[in-house]
């Protein structure tokens, strides 16, 4: 069977020469439920706008549902690929979040009543259809990561890339979006520090450290494994 | 920081807010054009102008402190602006103020430049106040101005609030460590602060470029359109046009 993601061999270095990612290796099937684990610097969103096809190989390949990332086929992936950056506020550029629930579809040829429609749909499907026509700066921060979160699902993708999904929210909101990624039907890919998101919400767990895949395993195994935590700086414990 | 307070009367219900945005900024620069088109010295007709404006706040249920409030910013600088006209403009002499002489024509020429911001601005307050930006956009939109002016308008409008916070946020972080600093010293953390808030605003800037493109952005902004009109809302918009149209032309009936 095909997987969803396939990276071969990746690297990646920043425009100062710096290392991102080297020799990365994956496979995601479709389905799977991937936590994307590592400090930060690791290079965790480096690889996450690589599926995405914001970034392009320096080494390697990145094949999506069959398709190689290439300038011609980039557009294709994005349709496939749903990222969903870690700063909300990056997200939400438009003045209504209508609006902003609606550029993809719209990029993606659909007519503005379509748009509008599914746009509509989604915010109904995550409680925010009574601020659709608010600005994303009315918004609480766990709304704006639910409307961050419209802004992808709206176009249906195959895999939901995340960034630090949970970084700025609260207990509260971070139990709602922990619930509804559980509910949603996409392979995840979910970048995080959060053991406890990982836990909720995925099955495996891939470990980069210095831009290099350490640990592929199910979390479960990887999340009683200690020494591995404490090696790559994971280890939520502070009582020592 | 909550920004509610800033559309707080967009939201009340009335008949100005049931208009479509479109016909309420009509309404305004047909209210504008109307008093920017009346003949020195048209009172009568510059105060049923007024007197319309003032019908539009009424009806929107805007207090008058508020109109008050948001004009007088505005008629500072129509007031800086044209109070040289009382001296400048030859006329009969009226009032003699040191070496400076009040001149008949000079008093007109500034009451007219006066009593048409008035009504200009009076008619903008009410639209701004009662129109959301997301709704303004969507009138410039639908009037047909440039895409290229309404998208940079909608992009700035979100990143403005986000510069806002973010400035806070340095601002607050300077200040906790900045305890007892000099005056000079404050200056110089004014300038970090200031120097950094761009900083960010270009690396904001490529973030939300890459989250466009993320969700297949070609250069291209599309926009929804929204359209509200109904034949209470035209109406509305006739009679008050047809009211500024005469008006303004009785104005100039009879001179």
């Amino acid at each position: 069977m095909v997987p969803l993601l396939e990276i071969v061999g990746l690297g990646y270095a920043y425009p100062d020469g710096t290392a991102a990612l080297q020799d990365v290796s994956l496979a995601i099937a479709s389905g799977d439920r991937v936590a994307l684990l590592g400090p930060t610097g690791s290079g965790k969103s480096t690889l996450l706008q690589h599926a995405n096809g914001l970034l392009q190989p320096a080494d390697g390949t990145v094949v999506v549902d069959g398709i190689p990332i290439q300038d011609d086929t980039v557009r294709d992936v994005r349709r496939k690929v749903g990222l969903v950056f870690q700063d909300p506020n990056d997200q939400l550029f438009l003045p209504t979040l209508l609006e902003d629930v609606a550029f993809g579809p719209l990029n993606n040829g659909h007519s503005v009543v379509e748009a509008e429609t599914l746009a509509v749909a989604m915010l109904s499907e995550l409680g925010l259809a009574g601020a659709r026509h608010r600005a994303a700066h009315h918004l609480s921060g766990g709304e704006r990561r639910l409307a961050a979160l419209a802004t992808v699902l709206v176009s249906r993708p195959l895999l939901l890339a995340l960034d630090e999904p949970t970084g700025d929210l609260d207990a509260r909101s971070r139990r709602r979006l922990v619930h509804l990624l559980r509910q949603r039907p996409e392979t995840l890919l979910v970048a995080t520090h959060d053991l406890e998101l990982a836990r909720a919400v995925c099955g495996r767990g891939v470990v980069l450290h210095e831009g290099r895949v350490v640990t592929d395993a199910p979390l479960g195994d990887l999340l009683t494994d200690r020494d591995l935590l404490e090696r790559y700086g994971l280890a939520a414990d502070l009582s020592d | 920081m909550s920004f509610h307070h800033l559309d707080q009367y967009a939201t009340v219900a009335s008949p100005v807010t049931r208009m479509p945005p479109t016909a309420r900024l009509i309404a305004v620069l047909v209210l504008a054009v109307g008093a920017a088109a009346l003949p020195l010295g048209a009172w009568r007709q510059l105060g049923v102008l007024f007197a319309l404006v003032a019908l539009l706040a009424t009806v929107a249920r805007l207090p008058a402190k508020l109109m008050l409030v948001r004009m007088t910013g505005p008629l500072g600088f129509v007031f800086l602006a044209s109070v040289g006209l009382l001296v400048l403009v030859p006329g009969d002499p009226l009032v003699r103020v040191g070496f400076l002489q009040v001149s008949d024509a000079g008093l007109l020429r500034f009451g007219s430049v006066l009593g048409r911001a008035i009504v200009a601005l009076g008619a903008a307050v009410v639209l701004v106040t009662t129109t959301s930006f997301p709704e303004l956009l969507h009138a410039l939109r639908e009037i047909r101005l440039p895409k290229v002016v309404t998208t940079a308008l909608g992009l700035a409008y979100r990143l403005l609030y986000i510069l806002v916070d973010e400035v806070e946020r340095l601002q607050r972080a300077a200040r906790s460590r900045n305890a007892g600093a000099g005056s000079a010293r404050r200056r110089r953390v004014l300038v970090g602060v200031a120097a950094a808030g761009l900083a960010r605003t270009f690396a904001r800037g490529e973030r939300t470029h890459r989250a466009m493109l993320a969700r297949g952005y070609r250069g291209d902004l599309p926009t929804l359109s929204e359209q509200r009109w109904d034949r209470r809302s035209v109406v509305a918009l006739v009679t008050l046009v047809t009211l500024v149209g005469v008006t303004t032309v009785s104005a100039y009936v009879g001179r």
